[in-house]
């Protein structure tokens, strides 16, 4: 039997800019991944600031594994794909500026130059194409919207606010033993366990705990402190909801 | 040897404070205080590049936050360096509130505006850090003109 995964908003793309402050093709990467955003494809992605995978909490790390994501860099030392790939997950694809732009009469970071602003132009299209490669979606450029013959088979609505600063993937944290452990994702399991109609019992805790492991790694030798701890909260969890 | 004072914006892209407290930033280290001052990407920080590291490191940083969060004022902490005056967007919007942002791929008037009035509070910071420091450590090129160094 394969594991069900939770119901997250698995059709998004992540994407994690550089915006290195400090040059051009640092702006280059902000403003091609707000273009593509809030403009090329708002519907199917989500970002994140780089920093929050140090500053924020563990939802916020867990948002390449959430994600494929799609990492777009100013320059090959490449902050945005080390950086995601060291503190979250590995990007599912990425870019460097200097790769893609030839031209080294960008503007300055501050203040674009005409050449700039089509540099984002090509990068934010260039990634609208990954994003579009990575959810199996072709799209049709007469029309402006995807192709009707190749739609993904089942459009999945955030039901996470994913954006920059404060939000993440929801979390719980749950006393095993005599610490204090944050689950990720618990919350959505449990409710999509509870509305699969699969209440606390022997037949749902193996289920359930396959589940749990896909998003939070079990140490060695606590894999029963672990799962009693799960189904205590998910019987918690399920009592409140009846 | 000359030591500036370290600037480091948050790199928020969800907000528009993110991009006020980038834009504050550039104002500072462009047209406001230039000999004095530094911008520092917290993108480097994050990476642990060494040299990135080695310019917070042991000098006085100034953090510039979109959120709460304080991503810039935590990974330049976690880097070394010592945040003389940590900086929330948010703090200096509530003290101009005539001057709303919105946007975040370009700010509209009221965002600008408050990037410039921020910018002004980081100055008055810089320089109070500045005449702070030993002679041999500060730089004697800043201007007492009211902010407009050449």
């Amino acid at each position: 039997m394969g594991v069900k995964m939770p119901d997250l908003p698995k059709k998004k793309v992540g994407i994690v800019a550089c915006s290195g402050e400090e040059m051009a093709e640092g702006t280059v990467t902000r403003l091609a991944a707000l273009r593509v955003l809030e403009q090329l494809r708002p519907n199917e992605t989500v970002t994140i600031c780089l920093p929050l995978f140090l500053a924020g909490g563990e939802g916020d790390r867990a948002f390449a594994r959430f994600y494929p994501t799609i990492a777009i860099d100013g320059c090959d030392k490449r902050c945005a794909a080390r950086g995601t790939e060291m503190y979250s997950g590995k990007p599912a694809a990425s870019l460097v500026v200097t790769d893609v732009i030839q031209t080294k009469h960008l503007g300055t970071a501050r203040r674009l130059s005409k050449a700039g602003l089509e540099a984002v132009d090509v990068v934010a299209d260039q990634v609208a194409q990954q994003v579009d490669e990575l959810l199996g979606v072709k799209w049709d450029r007469k029309q402006g919207q995807p192709s009707k013959e190749a739609q993904p088979a089942e459009e999945s609505e955030a039901k996470i606010a994913t954006c920059s600063c404060g939000s993440g993937i929801p979390i719980q944290k749950v006393r095993v033993d005599s610490q204090e452990v944050t689950f990720i994702a618990l919350p959505l399991i449990f409710e999509q366990f509870h509305d699969a109609g699969k209440l606390p019992g022997d037949g749902t805790t193996a289920e359930l705990m396959e589940t749990v492991k896909v998003y939070n790694p079990i140490p060695d030798g606590q894999e029963a402190a672990y799962t009693q701890a799960v189904i205590r909260e998910y019987a918690a969890f399920c009592q409140e909801k009846n | 040897m000359t030591r500036k004072v370290v600037i480091v914006p948050c790199s928020g892209i969800g907000k528009s404070y993110g991009t006020v407290s980038r834009e504050g930033a550039y104002v500072v280290t462009e047209d406001l205080r230039p000999d004095t001052t530094q911008l520092v990407p917290l993108s480097l920080l994050v990476l642990g590049d060494e040299q990135a590291r080695a310019d917070v490191a042991g000098a006085q940083a100034i953090t510039i936050d979109g959120c709460k969060l304080a991503c810039a004022t935590k990974m330049v902490a976690e880097s070394g360096g010592t945040v003389a005056h940590d900086l929330a967007v948010l703090d200096v919007y509530r003290r101009h509130r005539d001057l709303k942002p919105a946007g975040i791929a370009e700010l509209n008037e009221g965002g600008q505006q408050l990037a410039q009035a921020l910018a002004e509070e980081v100055m008055t910071l810089v320089d109070e850090l500045t005449d702070s420091l030993p002679l041999s450590q500060s730089n004697g090129g800043r201007a007492r003109d009211g902010g407009q160094d050449a």
